[in-house]
């Protein structure tokens, strides 16, 4: 009965203590597929004018960032924290007698980063959420003579395309694979290889953006300091911290010909967004923990009273108060410690099932909590043991056993 | 008679049943808390959603360049916020350079994401500036533009690391001078809440309605911003329905062991009554009664401190506008916590058919 309960107890512990870290993760990686947070652009002198992907005025020949630099962006301290970037080349053609902004794109790509790991990146990992009518370029190998593109939506409505008709973009002739909604201003684009855009404007290994998706920590009033004015130990702090401002300048640091900017729509939100929703599984969790304790103290200090004759006739055949509560602090402890082990094992098992059955995926909880688990339980068994315990040794043995009659 | 016989019972024998209280009311609170938080975590959750700003978008569609400002009123009608911008090219000196023609008062709540130093809202002759093109003229707040088409105070500098950073953002009528009539580049929509018809969401239900009211337009939802929001919504409310389901089994299990001690901790008062000719289902009733009792009591305080609690959480976590407790909670709570305290009695009164009156009492 004891054990059991305490294994109650441990296994709401564990499941809420697990959940309530994955949850806020798993979130995390869920406002990911609302795009890029961060923009790498060339550091530019002059301003770019540019209304809905049409350029107003060329732009300075000189001013691009180095196809090959690219994967650099996953050599940051937080490079793991990138989950996908998307370089891009923008350049424009003639349609119809209307100009029509086209961009070369990575579309899902292996890319091998510096540290030897292999991603898959490109604008697909990045906007999951974008609906594809057709299929999506497969530019896993590079082909600079593709003839393959993709439209979004409204472009395409407006030219009177769907997937499988072809047009003409830079005097060569495309197959329109698939059809892009997104809601967005890239509704209005076409999209080709990155490569393919290179051979036709001539700009070989040049890339004019790159979108970077991060998973970040929300920005609190430590992140909003300016680091130009931090001390050293606090810029160490700041640094290693995957805030977005952070990211962005560990970024800058490997790209010096480009600036890094958040995307506030999206990076702050998501930090709004996300502070919420542990701060909500927080709540939750300790309010299943506070009745966890309870429960596991109650049964204690019941398991006890019960024994209150026993400990009488051992205190009246003659066992010191030490010695009682030696034994009974140690068998309390055992039931604990054996309690927490079966409800941690269990409540993990839980708070994966329940991850997994909401998230999808393998939900996991982490394998610290256990053993924090089984000492919290044993210490909450002790400490509920302990009062009913002490009262039982003050009284004198005759009392108690009188009682009972 | 009857009735004495539970009020005594409840009196002499206050520490043990405290416990049992105890036990139901924890669980009563629980119920409380989370059914409150649970029925209300869609608006809490889309109301944070809020600051990503617009969900539909109206550009112009194949046969003009530009979109009728009656979208606005339509997309207003329709309950939903919405604000015009307009795009031109201008020139400042030599360098040319995009206006942004905004309704600052009617676009407030779709930029709360701008991260604008100074004012938000900018006057006749007055303007924000974006953040590069601020450093790329070296204007800052309270100095002027040389606009071509007359000089603008700064007034604000924005700050999002989109476009608009690359922008001046002038009052509406200022950009639609240069030769719009009543048109917009486009309008931007924000529309909240479920839909008026089950199965369908209130995005798609405007946007539906606003490509009807709006002809030669385009009306598009931002998947990026509709999707992702639908999708944490409805994973974080499963995820507190399950912690619930778990926390709330969890309960249940202990409650049970409670009440079941209860009965059987008055085996001999049972064998008592037994042997002097009670029958066992009117013992069995007696339990009932003095669970239900406590069920009812405990039911109450649950209530109480639950809504408590979940008013504390909304304080404590989501935005002013979005606290709030869900009272209509009460008949669910007390119809689990009553059914919990029965099912509880029941299976420990099962014994008291097998209680023989002489074994017990003799103390086997």
């Amino acid at each position: 009965m004891a054990i059991g309960a305490v294994a109650l107890g441990s296994a709401v512990a564990t499941a809420m203590l697990g959940a309530m870290l994955d949850v806020g993760d798993r979130v995390n990686r869920e406002l990911r597929s609302m795009g890029a947070n961060l923009i790498v652009t060339p550091k530019s002198a002059s301003l770019p004018v540019d209304i809905g992907g049409i350029r107003y005025q060329p732009a300075a020949k000189d001013e691009f960032i180095p196809i090959a630099s690219v994967p650099k962006v996953k050599s940051i301290f937080w490079s793991l924290n990138i989950t996908a970037l998307a370089p891009a080349l923008k350049a424009q053609t003639p349609v119809n007698g209307l100009d029509v902004p086209v961009e070369g794109v990575w579309f899902g790509r292996d890319l091998r980063a510096p540290d030897g790991t292999n991603t898959q990146t490109g604008l697909r990992t990045l906007n999951s959420t974008w609906k594809v009518q057709g299929r999506w370029i497969d530019d896993r190998t590079p082909d600079d003579r593709s003839g393959e593109c993709m439209l979004g939506a409204a472009l395409a409505r407006r030219l009177g395309l769907q997937a499988g008709s072809s047009l003409t973009l830079f005097g060569e002739t495309f197959n329109v694979t698939g059809i892009l909604s997104t809601g967005s201003e890239q509704e209005d684009r076409a999209f080709v290889r990155l490569e393919v855009l290179e051979r036709l404007t001539g700009r070989a290994g040049q890339v004019d953006a790159i979108e970077v998706g991060a998973l970040t920590k929300p920005e609190d009033a430590f992140a909003r300091k300016d680091p130009a004015k931090m001390k050293p130990a606090e810029y160490e702090r700041w640094y290693c911290t995957p805030y977005i401002s952070s990211i962005a300048l560990q970024i800058e640091q490997v790209l010096p010909m480009a600036v890094a900017r958040p995307i506030r729509r999206v990076a702050d939100n998501e930090g709004q967004v996300l502070n919420k929703v542990r701060g909500l599984m927080l709540l939750i969790a300790l309010a299943a923990l506070a009745t966890a304790a309870l429960t596991v103290w109650s049964v204690m200090a019941t398991t006890v009273l019960e024994r209150r004759y026993e400990i009488a006739i051992m205190a009246a055949t003659g066992a010191g108060r030490a010695m009682i509560a030696a034994l009974l602090g140690a068998e309390v402890a055992i039931q604990g410690a054996l309690g927490g082990i079966i409800g941690a094992l269990v409540g993990a098992q839980l708070s994966g099932a329940v991850s997994q059955s909401v998230f999808g995926g393998h939900g996991e909880a982490p394998a610290l909590l256990v053993p924090v688990v089984v000492i919290v339980a044993t210490a909450v068994a002790l400490a509920g043991a302990a009062q009913p315990l002490r009262n039982a040794l003050m009284l004198a043995p005759a009392v108690i056993l009188r009682e009972g009659i | 008679m009857f009735w004495r016989f539970v009020l005594s019972a409840v009196k002499f024998r206050r520490r043990r049943l405290l416990l049992a209280f105890s036990g139901l009311a924890v669980a009563a609170t629980l119920a409380t808390t989370l059914l409150s938080v649970y029925s209300d975590i869609d608006r809490k959750m889309r109301h944070e959603f809020r600051g990503y700003g617009a969900n539909l978008i109206i550009a112009h569609g194949p046969h003009s360049q530009t979109v009728p400002l009656t979208a606005v009123d339509e997309a207003e009608r329709l309950g939903a916020v919405a604000a015009p911008f307009l795009y031109v090219v201008g020139r400042v000196g030599e360098e040319r350079v995009v206006v942004a023609g905004v309704d600052f008062r009617r676009a407030a709540p779709l930029t709360s994401y701008w991260h604008v130093d100074g004012a938000r809202v900018a006057g006749r002759g007055e303007c924000l500036a974006g953040s590069a093109l601020a450093t790329h003229f070296r204007v800052s707040i309270g100095q002027r533009v040389p606009l071509e088409s007359g000089p603008c105070l700064v007034r604000g500098i924005v700050s999002t690391g989109g476009p608009e950073d690359n922008r001046l953002m002038v009052p509406f009528e200022r950009a639609a001078a240069a030769g719009f009539q009543n048109a917009a580049s486009m309008v931007e929509v924000r529309a909240d809440g479920p839909g008026k018809t089950t199965g369908q969401s209130r995005v798609e239900e405007v946007r539906a309605a606003l490509a009807l009211a709006v002809p030669g337009a385009d009306v598009r939802v931002l998947y990026a911003v509709a999707e992702t929001e639908a999708n944490v919504v409805l994973k974080l409310k499963s995820a507190v329905f399950f912690l619930a389901l778990i926390i709330f089994s969890i309960t249940t299990l202990c409650v049970t062991g409670n009440f079941s001690a209860l009965v059987i901790e008055r085996s001999k008062e049972i064998g008592l009554l037994k042997a002097i000719g009670a029958a066992e289902s009117k013992i069995a009733s007696l339990f009932l009664s003095e669970s239900l009792v406590l069920a009812l009591a405990s039911t109450l305080t649950g209530y109480v401190l639950g809504l408590a609690i979940a008013y504390g959480i909304g304080r404590k976590i989501f935005s002013e506008a979005a606290v709030g407790v869900d009272f209509g909670v009460f008949m669910p709570v007390m119809a689990v916590t009553l059914l919990v305290a029965v099912i509880a009695t029941l299976l420990a009164a099962s014994r008291i058919w097998r209680i023989e009156p002489a074994m017990i009492l003799r103390g086997e």
